[in-house]
């Protein structure tokens, strides 16, 4: 950056020998000199045109180097901040907005980055050294140029001023037209089958139209902008030439001097326009930078609590394993002596049976070791609540604990609380009151919802452990029935799959998120109605699968499919986000009860025969 | 491509090409007038200064006016042009014959009418500046006659060739500058991947792996960037020296004739300023190439989305409406025949036939070989979007759009009230209604058993002649599921219905039920019978 900074600096000042030169010439034209001094000039002249675009070139090149890569670092870490946003945030704002910052504002900083830094550091040298140049000629030039300073003062700040709140308003314009050009784009198929292209293309429309008439309402504000530039410049100018006038009539100054001032004040329009203008794409870039800073703050804050409430005693931050750039530099809470339940999330405080005492490890008492015994829980869930409203409660005073190797399934109808129940254990949405425990190492929690990674079939399951061998990965697969199919893909495991790949069906896909589960390889597991995409004759498949990937694993299963339920260990029943009933199948068909009336129905549905 | 998408936008282009040369000719003005007061004032007086400072600011007042208009026009061209693009995108995804989103990441396809949308947009404001500039070498160069014949010529002469040799140049940059949008592109692309898998990224706790993925992306990205910065400033360095080169041909000619008394020091000054003016126009150029070249590589990328081969060409027919609804699919050895108003169930042992069968009676492609027909005639010959007015085929995987529910489900207020509300107890989307606070909601927000709820009271309140479903209850709980069930058959009695799905609830309240396996039918029958007499219905069924 410094070099970049003082090639910089010597090609404005190789740039700047052009109006002394020419002034020179005037100088050498009245005074009737040689051919031969006038060419000398023109050499000069050549030599600083080739100096200035040789160094300015390579500075800005080196410039733009830094800029880029330092660009780089920031989305990168700020993908990997919105990749550790709470889930239940990222669902309230919308993952298109998400999106739209992943893709829009990263953009809009890239070409304040690439293009406006090394213009704006050349603007600016180019004025200071003018300036100077200027008052090298004569000071009482430097004066009259001075003059147009008030006005433009006064302009960036009248102009700061209203293009603050329309650029953040621009954005969020831009934001809402890229949600739902994503939603439309991603639902193409469904919006066909229904017909209905027409209100989603007047949808985009009216989105996309309403940010373009905020991009020109900006634009006619950078004209007024520049209107009053252009009274400064006037101004100066006038101040310039009179200074001159007077000063030639004085025989202060030659004419050639007087010209070399003039041809400075008015090399000068550019770099001004360009180092003010430049304001504005600071502004979209600053708010665009607000809105990626945004998130990786607010990654930053959901880490420390993270941490302490679902950290299990013996390991401290278990829930929160890969603590980033992101986690690290925040430090703050997570430092916290012994976290207690002032430091826990918002209610805690107030849920009695979260604060038991010590031996029971409630509330989140990270700082104190307490070795296990042998036959201590794997997961351990007392005085659970939780809410995305607070009238309206999912779940409420939940206490479950599984021993390790359980086979725990959660069965109830629908909207039931069965899906929070299974993501507050993972770890995936924070309780609002009472706590998890769950044992060093992590938690996988496999939902029903099939995401298939776009790129090689392989690296998808690699996300699960970036480190796996071809061996491993194809043994995972073996493991899960899946190699066969996969072997008969154009290209094995090196396929593209996902969204713009093949089409992996809904089995398949499950398949490949058990694959990923035994590459992950974690002590507790978490399926959430991960065998229901598929229908029936894809979910014996599955719970074959399933049973396969999870031997050897705490397990906690969602199920609506009642052989799943019937087989575990030990059937929890929820109604209206409580436990209103546990045993295992035997002794819960064997008494009246919603799962004795849930299996009626089942396997009325199944006659066997 | 350029050309079509400017197009509507002729008058503000116009009106903003002749404000803005009007703006650079009030620009070439100043360093004229310059020279021109330097010359009068030290020959006269105070009042000659006076005069011309005047004249001087006339000029500004007429420049910095087409300057605000000339702004305005060109970015209203620009940002119409880029939404109307944008428009043309949208439509051309969601056109009636698909094929657009064959291979392109939908996050790719968003860049596609967002960036290069705005870039090809942005060859308005090029275009604009770009005839401005070279209106402002006109005016430059006819100033410079007038002072001058020798000079004038030297400029009118010499600017060309200089155009063409920085357009030369700027050539090679178009080829960088497309590879490095186009690993931008897939970078982003991969962002966008990662944030629509972020529930599985958080269920396996691999934000760290997916955080290095997206890193690998954007540091190739970094590399193609960097290496499109230096190719540029390389070229911004080459058109500099250009122009330098020739301002100091100008000056020593002119310094020259004045030395032999052809100019006046003021001439001189006003040759010299605008020789120097000029370098600002032809370094227009530059960025106008640039521009040009980054529009170009955008238009291609638009081209290849508006021209993408349709997944399901041909076929203009009208069916007969109303439908009776007999359908008939051979495919390969797959032969398969439902009665009008029958309500078939359709089990597949390949979970894959299944959703391959729900994308051909949708004609979302066409068979390979073999057909399948509609009241006798053939899907392929029928206009996709009339084919589905009479027959909705809606994938396992259907989306649904923020709104309000009823919103949703109605598609918009398509189907009557009373429709809509028979279709949401049918589906039992009504329980799903009384568990919002209000009655808008997220897709994302609701569980998988409401989301497949509310999709199936889309489905039913669209009132299709024929509609096919697949497993649309598979997030749906045993009691919930044979209560959708029983209600299925009073809000489709009369009309075709096809359940492609292995659910026993729903089977059991079909007319009839045909086994596909290995490719075929191989049972048909109730779910009853089948049940009763099939040992391979058994085990997909009721496992």
């Amino acid at each position: 950056m410094t070099v970049a900074l003082a090639l910089l600096v010597a090609g404005t000042v190789a740039g700047l020998v052009t109006p002394p030169l020419l002034g020179r010439i005037v100088d050498l034209a009245s005074s009737g000199a040689s051919t031969g001094a006038i060419v000398l000039i023109g050499a000069g002249l050549v030599a600083g045109a080739l100096g200035e675009a040789i160094l300015a070139g390579w500075g800005v090149a080196l410039l733009a180097q830094g800029a880029e890569s330092m660009l780089a670092s920031l989305r990168e870490r700020f993908v990997d901040s919105a990749l550790r946003l709470p889930l239940e945030q990222v669902e309230r704002a919308g993952a298109g907005d998400l999106t739209s910052r992943v893709t829009n504002d990263v953009a809009a900083i890239a070409e304040a980055a690439r293009s406006a830094l090394p213009e704006f550091s050349r603007a600016m040298l180019t004025i200071g050294l003018t300036l100077a140049g200027m008052a090298v000629l004569d000071w009482r030039f430097l004066i009259a140029a001075l003059i147009a300073v008030p006005v433009q003062v006064y302009t960036v700040r009248w102009y700061a001023r209203r293009a603050g709140p329309l650029y953040a308003s621009q954005r969020v314009a831009v934001a809402a037209q890229q949600h739902h050009l994503l939603a439309t784009i991603d639902g193409a198929r469904t919006i066909r089958a229904f017909r209905i292209a027409d209100e989603h293309r007047a949808r985009v429309a009216a989105k996309s139209q309403e940010a373009v008439d905020l991009l020109l309402r900006g634009v006619a504000l950078q004209t007024r902008f520049y209107a009053r530039l252009h009274v400064a410049e006037f101004a100066g100018l006038t101040a310039v030439l009179s200074t001159g006038f007077f000063l030639v009539r004085a025989d202060a100054v030659s004419i050639g001097t007087a010209t070399a001032a003039a041809l400075y004040f008015h090399g000068l329009f550019n770099p001004i326009n360009v180092a003010l203008a430049l304001v504005d794409d600071a502004q979209v870039a600053a708010s665009g930078l607000n809105r990626l800073v945004g998130v990786a703050d607010l990654a930053d804050s959901a880490a420390a609590p993270q941490a302490i409430s679902a950290g299990a005693p013996q390991t401290g931050p278990a829930a929160a394993p890969q603590t980033g750039p992101a986690a690290a530099s925040s430090g703050g809470p997570s430092a916290e002596p012994s976290g207690g339940p002032s430091a826990g999330p918002p209610g805690e405080g107030a849920a009695g049976p979260s604060v038991v005492p010590a031996s029971s490890s409630g509330g989140g008492a990270t700082a104190i070791p307490q070795p296990l015994p042998a036959a201590s829980p794997a997961v351990r869930v007392s005085g659970l609540g939780f809410s995305y409203r607070e009238d309206r409660p999912v779940l409420s005073d939940i206490d479950l604990t599984i021993a390790p190797g359980e086979r725990v399934a959660v069965v109830g109808s629908t909207g039931a609380g069965k899906t929070t129940l299974a993501k507050l254990i993972a770890g995936v949405h924070q309780p609002t009151a009472g706590s998890v425990h769950v044992p060093a190492g992590e938690v996988v929690l496999i939902t029903q919802e099939v995401h298939v990674f776009a790129g090689p079939l392989a690296d998808d399951l690699r996300l699960a452990r970036p480190a796996a061998t071809d061996d491993e990965v194809r043994a995972a697969l073996t493991a899960v029935d899946a190699l066969t199919w996969v072997d008969q893909l154009p290209e094995g495991m090196s396929t593209e799959v996902g969204s713009g790949g093949h089409t992996v069906t809904a089995a398949q896909a499950q398949q490949l998120a058990f694959a990923r589960l035994i590459l992950a390889d974690p002590p507790v597991a978490i399926l959430d109605e991960a065998t229901a995409e598929a229908g029936s004759a894809g979910a014996r498949l599955l719970e074959r699968v399933a049973a396969t990937a999870l031997s050897g694993r705490t397990a906690v299963i969602v199920a609506h499919r009642l052989t799943q339920a019937a087989t575990a260990d030990r059937i929890v029943v929820l109604d209206a986000g409580r436990i209103v009933e546990q045993g295992t199948h035997q002794e819960l068909t064997a008494r009246p009860g919603p799962y004795a009336t849930l299996w009626q129905v089942w396997s009325d549905q199944r006659p066997q025969p | 491509m350029i050309r079509s998408a400017l197009a509507p936008q002729r008058r503000a282009i116009a009106l903003g090409t002749l404000l803005a040369t009007s703006w650079q000719a009030g620009e070439a003005a100043v360093p004229f007038l310059i020279g021109v007061i330097i010359d009068r004032a030290v020959a006269g007086g105070v009042g000659d200064l006076a005069l011309w400072l005047g004249v001087l600011g006339a000029v500004y007042l007429g420049l910095s006016y087409s300057f605000r208009y000339a702004a305005r026009s060109s970015e209203r061209a620009s940002e119409q042009a880029a939404h109307d693009l944008r428009m043309r995108v949208t439509q051309r995804v969601l056109h009636d014959r698909g094929g657009a989103e064959t291979d392109r990441l939908p996050g790719a396809l968003v860049s596609v009418a967002t960036g290069d949308a705005a870039r090809v947009g942005a060859v308005a404001v090029a275009v604009i500046f770009g005839i401005a500039a070279v209106g402002a070498v006109l005016v430059g160069a006819v100033l410079l006659l007038s002072v001058s014949l020798p000079l004038g010529l030297l400029v009118l002469l010499g600017t060309p060739p200089l155009m063409v040799l920085t357009r030369l140049i700027g050539k090679p940059l178009e080829a960088r500058s497309e590879t490095e949008q186009e690993h931008a592109a897939q970078a982003s692309g991969v962002a966008a991947d990662l944030v629509a898998g972020l529930r599985v990224v958080k269920g396996l706790r691999a934000e760290q792996a997916a955080v290095a993925r997206y890193r690998e992306r954007s540091r190739s990205a970094l590399a193609a960037t960097v290496h499109a910065a230096r190719a540029e400033s390389a070229y911004q360095s080459l058109v500099l020296s250009l122009s330098g080169l020739f301002l100091a041909v100008i000056a020593v000619t002119g310094g020259l004739l004045a030395v032999r008394g052809d100019l006046t020091v003021g001439q001189l000054i006003s040759s010299v300023g605008l020789a120097q003016f000029l370098v600002g126009p032809m370094s227009t150029f530059g960025w106008v190439g640039a521009d040009l070249a980054q529009g170009r590589a955008s238009a291609r990328r638009i081209a290849a989305v508006l021209a993408a081969p349709e997944a399901v060409p041909g076929g203009e027919a009208v069916p007969v409406i109303p439908a009776s609804g007999a359908l008939r699919v051979r495919v390969s050895t797959l032969d398969l025949t439902v009665a009008p108003g029958e309500m078939l169930g359709v089990v597949t042992t390949d979970p894959a036939l299944a959703m391959e069968l729900v994308r051909l009676l949708g004609r979302s492609h066409d068979p390979a070989e073999g057909e399948v027909t509609l009241d006798g005639v053939a899907l392929s010959s029928l206009a996709p979007a009339d084919l589905r007015s009479v027959l909705l085929a809606t994938d396992h995987h259907t989306d649904l759009f923020d709104g309000t529910l009823r919103g949703a489900i109605s598609l918009a207020g398509r189907a009557s009230a009373e429709v809509v509300d028979a279709a949401m107890i049918a589906a039992d989307a009504d329980e799903v209604a009384r568990s919002l606070p209000d009655s808008t909601f997220e897709a994302r927000t609701l569980s998988g058993g409401q989301r497949q709820r509310v999709a199936l009271a889309r489905s039913l309140a669209a009132e299709p002649a024929v509609l096919v479903v697949h497993d649309p209850t598979t997030a749906v709980d045993a009691v919930t599921e044979a209560r959708i069930a029983g209600r299925l058959r009073g809000m489709r009695a009369g009309r075709t219905t096809v359940l492609v799905t292995t659910s026993p609830a729903l089977l059991a309240v079909a007319d009839r039920v045909v086994l596909v396996d290995d490719g075929a039918v191989c049972a048909s029958g109730t779910h009853l019978e089948l049940v009763t007499r099939d040992e391979t219905y058994r085990g997909t069924v009721l496992a």
